[in-house]
């Protein structure tokens, strides 16, 4: 939006992503008063934008896996809700697992997903030959599969979320970089933005991979880091695979899109940190395609049409930041979901603006608060099981 | 029918001749075979349009593989090709049907939400009827080459005049130089080495602590896959001849300059009894060369160049200077075009049977973009091309710009570029006379044309915006509207840019209307960073690609 900012907000969201405009639109619903969110960007410039639409309930903690199924049933609703389709297909998501190590990290998955009384499937290497036609599967030794799982299209569900907020009355400023982070005895005052104050009580957070980055400029040490993951896309071609593919063993994660498209990606080190439009790189086309054509050895003349990259913002137990940081009063966290925040934003959204609204959520502290990482040595609640 | 021998391949039920050099395209079109694909969302009649490997319209299906571009494509003795996407045929497609069923075009963003209970039908119907081709079948071709790694002091890319003589020059003098390009290589400069049928199509930002500096990946011939190493890099890769955007751009029979010139062939007869020209520089002259007679009259944005006019004089080519071409008619082909004076003179329905774009040439930028060299807006020619340092070095330390992909003139300015950079890496002076540059922030021709053409909005099929992906105007002018701002933000609320073609035809367009709709110049409508590969290259090809080290 054009205009310039008020001088004061009751809230400031530092990020204008899907977790950002989700949590402004909860927050707007439940009358908080004026809501800014600022993006240093364009709309979906940032990992929102970049992502490869998977939405996924197969976990190795039940507290995610919870998240994850109220998460479905609303990119389910979303198209009624908010007036743009982002077709939620649900095609379900496979997990190959190629080695006894990875057969057991399913057996782990099977049991907390079964437990949460979804229907999960274990497939042998035959019946994923019927689910993704054209699979070389000698060296797949098992499989689990989830029906009700599925892709989006991350653009739509962005221009819902957004117009939604704007509807509601929300502020929002895109390439309107957050320079500082104002407080004073450990209470928030509100933030710097092109040079001028913007005073707000209670700032969130939502800055996707660069929101270590703009913790440690409210003065907070946090474990954050941003991570360069890169995706490619292939030309469309007739549907032929309905799941998303995930291989255990080297993290290609592969779906097909309602366009047809291929669209994966597969991780690659990188050094931490984020630069502008982050770059690919030869080795991701290169390991990336191996890994593709390995499985699906007919498609070796298929052509990559182009590549991307985007940043996750990785923790060091593999869960999420959200909640209040009882370092700063009235700082919000609403990141740290390495590469799983979209899917999950349904959910984690409306927890967020609870806790900015002062309402208990049914978020485990210890698993989910900012307070976890601030005594060593604690046990972690790990969630492993990253790829996709 | 012919009888089915060593020298000839298969197309449908029929047996047609290889004929050495020729392509796919236009051994079809010398057939008599027109319509070779069917549009991704409308089902609109799709032919050869751009001649060089970019564009989305004369996909066919060879040996099992979808999507080879037929336009580069020589088939080989025994192939088999077949065309996708229509049903029962491309030629008589029941699917064309939604062209005619939704004449305002499908809003995909907001539609299909209701009622909720038939989401999962329509996600079935859509994704059975999305996509181009079908998967690829078992493979009955031969193991893929192993990739290559080149090693070399100077990598020329483009063998162009600007490219040649970079080259030459450096080769010359003593340096080590592989000149590469995308398509034949006669005669390579003495000394120089020269790998023809090979396009680079990933250069990587360089790694300052690495030497060599530069690693860029090639895709050669038969999909072999290419590496190649060198501390210094010259780019030549030349321009390409842009689209145009009116009704009807999309029917069979709408050619670039190098469409036409590539259908047609060195020497063959031209693929239509009478077209028309739309452009007044050396491109349309070039045009007007060729096919003489056949051209029935030019008509030009802007004035014509006067060895343009000489020519058209000798020729008895009428000649409309200062011409919109309001609509493009016909169904299956080119019928008529309707053109008329600008600043509102007089209109006029011509009837022809093709239309030759020869108005603009873009540079091919996406080398500078992959490498993030700093770029600038050029009004003149309605394009990006690297800003440049002192001896046409871009802002990439090692990289260097010339010829037409720099901005610069084609012909012997071109020329003159690489000559000046080579110089530029030998002396390390620059040299005292530069040649032309295209000067930023002239308007071209093209400034302005839209507001007028669109101020009167004739025409009444749909407006093809992006003919990869069938997004229509409309979209764009809706995006607006709501409030997205922006080629990034316009190009993932439309599709317009995300196409086959990369968004060569569609773009260029989208930033002078995005311009208008904001009331900002081009320069800050912002351009969309050029993602790799420079063009669609197998996965096969990256597999295989050689590692960078070692």
């Amino acid at each position: 939006m054009s205009g310039e900012p008020r001088d004061r907000y009751a809230v400031v969201i530092v990020g204008g992503g899907i977790v950002g405009l989700f949590t402004a639109y909860h927050l707007a619903r439940a009358g908080t008063g004026p809501i800014a969110v600022f993006e240093r960007g364009f709309l979906s410039s940032g990992a929102s934008g970049r992502n490869g639409g998977g939405v996924r309930q197969q976990w190795e903690t039940g507290a995610t896996v919870a998240l994850a199924r109220e998460a479905v049933a609303a990119w389910r609703r979303f198209p009624g809700e908010f007036g743009f389709n982002p077709y939620f297909r649900q095609g379900g998501y496979l997990f190959l697992a190629e080695s006894a190590a990875e057969l057991a990290q399913l057996d782990r998955v099977a049991a907390t997903v079964r437990a949460a009384g979804l229907p999960l499937e274990r497939l042998d290497p035959r019946a994923v030959a019927r689910r993704a036609p054209g699979i070389r599967t000698d060296r797949i030794q098992g499989a689990s599969y989830l029906g009700s799982d599925g892709t989006l299209y991350p653009f739509p569900a962005i221009w819902g979320a957004y117009e939604a907020a704007r509807r509601l009355g929300v502020d929002v400023f895109l390439r309107s970089e957050v320079t500082a982070i104002d407080s004073e005895g450990g209470r928030v005052l509100g933030v710097r933005v092109g040079g001028r104050r913007v005073a707000a009580d209670r700032v969130v957070n939502a800055a996707g991979g660069w929101s270590g980055e703009l913790s440690r400029r409210a003065g907070l040490s946090v474990p954050n880091v941003a991570s360069r993951h890169e995706i490619l896309a292939t030309e469309p071609m007739k549907r032929f695979l309905d799941p998303m593919l995930i291989r255990l063993s080297d993290g290609l994660y592969v779906s097909q899109t309602m366009r047809g498209e291929l669209v994966g990606g597969l991780s690659v080190p990188h050094p931490p940190g984020v630069v502008p439009g982050p770059p690919s790189s030869i080795a991701f086309l290169r390991r990336m395609s191996a890994s593709l054509v390995d499985l699906f050895p007919n498609l070796s003349g298929l052509n990559v049409l182009r590549a991307w990259a985007g940043y996750y913002d990785d923790t060091p137990d593999g869960m999420p930041v959200i909640g209040e940081d009882p370092r700063l009063r009235g700082f919000f966290h609403a990141n740290g979901f390495g590469g799983h925040g979209f899917m999950l934003s349904p959910a984690t959204s409306l927890r967020v603006a609870r806790s900015v609204l002062g309402e208990r959520t049914d978020l485990d502290p210890a698993r989910f608060g900012p307070a976890r990482f601030l005594s060593p040595g604690r046990a972690m609640h790990a969630e492993h099981l990253q790829p996709g | 029918m012919a009888r089915p021998s060593a020298r000839t391949f298969r197309f449908r039920r029929r047996n047609l001749p290889c004929e050495a050099e020729q392509t796919l395209a236009a051994t079809l079109s010398a057939q008599g075979v027109r319509i070779l694909g069917r549009s991704i969302r409308y089902h609109r009649p799709r032919a050869p349009f751009c001649g060089v490997g970019y564009c989305t319209q004369c996909l066919v299906r060879v040996n099992g593989v979808p999507n080879i571009r037929s336009c580069t494509y020589v088939p080989a003795p025994g192939d088999a090709v077949g065309t996708e996407n229509g049903w029962p045929s491309v030629d008589r497609d029941l699917l064309g049907a939604l062209d005619w069923l939704f004449p305002h075009g499908i809003d995909t963003l907001r539609g299909f939400r209701r009622p909720a209970a038939f989401r999962g039908l329509y996600h079935r119907v859509i994704r059975s009827l999305a996509g181009y081709g079908r998967p690829p079948t078992p493979p009955a071709r031969p193991e893929p080459r192993a990739g290559e790694r080149i090693d070399t002091e100077l990598l020329v890319v483009g063998a162009g005049p600007a490219g040649r003589a970079a080259a030459a020059r450096l080769a010359s003098a003593g340096h080590q130089v592989l000149l590469v390009d995308r398509g034949p290589l006669l005669a390579p400069p003495p000394q120089a080495r020269a790998r023809a049928g090979t396009t680079v199509t990933f250069l990587p930002a360089p790694d300052p602590g690495r030497s060599p500096r530069f690693v860029a990946t090639g895709l050669g011939a038969d999909g072999t896959p290419v590496l190649l190493r060198a501390q210094t890099v010259c780019v030549a890769a030349g321009a390409y001849d842009g689209g145009l955007l009116v009704p009807g751009v999309d029917r069979p029979g709408v050619l670039t300059a190098s469409g036409a010139l590539s259908l047609a062939g060195p020497q063959g007869e031209p693929p239509f009894p009478q077209a028309i020209v739309f452009g007044g520089g050396a491109r349309a002259g070039e045009l007007l060369d060729r096919f003489g007679t056949h051209v029935a009259a030019a008509v030009s944005p802007g004035a014509f160049a006067p060895e343009v006019a000489a020519r058209a004089a000798e020729l008895e080519i009428p000649l409309y200077p200062r011409s919109l071409l309001v609509e493009i008619r016909g169904r299956r082909g080119v019928a008529a075009v309707r053109i008329q004076g600008r600043g509102g003179g007089p209109e006029q329905l011509l009837p022809v049977d093709a239309v030759l774009l020869a108005h603009c040439r873009f540079p091919n930028g996406q080398l500078f973009f992959q490498a993030g060299a700093q770029m600038d807006w050029r009004g003149s020619l309605g394009a990006y091309t690297p800003v440049l340092g002192p001896g046409f070095e871009t802002s990439v330390p090692g990289l260097f710009a010339v010829g037409e992909a720099a901005g610069f003139e084609p012909g012997s300015p071109a020329e003159a570029s690489g000559i000046a950079a080579a110089e530029q890496l030998l002396e390390g002076t620059t040299p005292s006379v530069l040649p032309a540059r295209a000067e930023p922030g002239r308007p071209s021709e093209m400034a302005g044309y839209y507001t007028e053409l669109l101020r009167r909005r004739a025409g009444r099929g749909k407006w093809i915006l992006c003919a990869c992906e069938d997004v229509l105007l409309q979209e764009l002018e809706e995006a607006s509207r709501a409030g997205y701002r922006g080629l990034e933000e316009i190009k993932r609320y439309t599709g317009v840019g995300t196409g086959l073609c990369q968004g060569r035809f569609c773009l260029p367009a989208a930033i002078l209307l995005l311009s208008d709709l904001e009331h900002r110049p081009p320069s800050e409508v912002g351009y969309i960073r050029q993602r790799p590969p420079v063009v669609p290259t197998p996965l096969g090809t990256w597999a295989r690609m050689p590692e960078e080290t070692g």
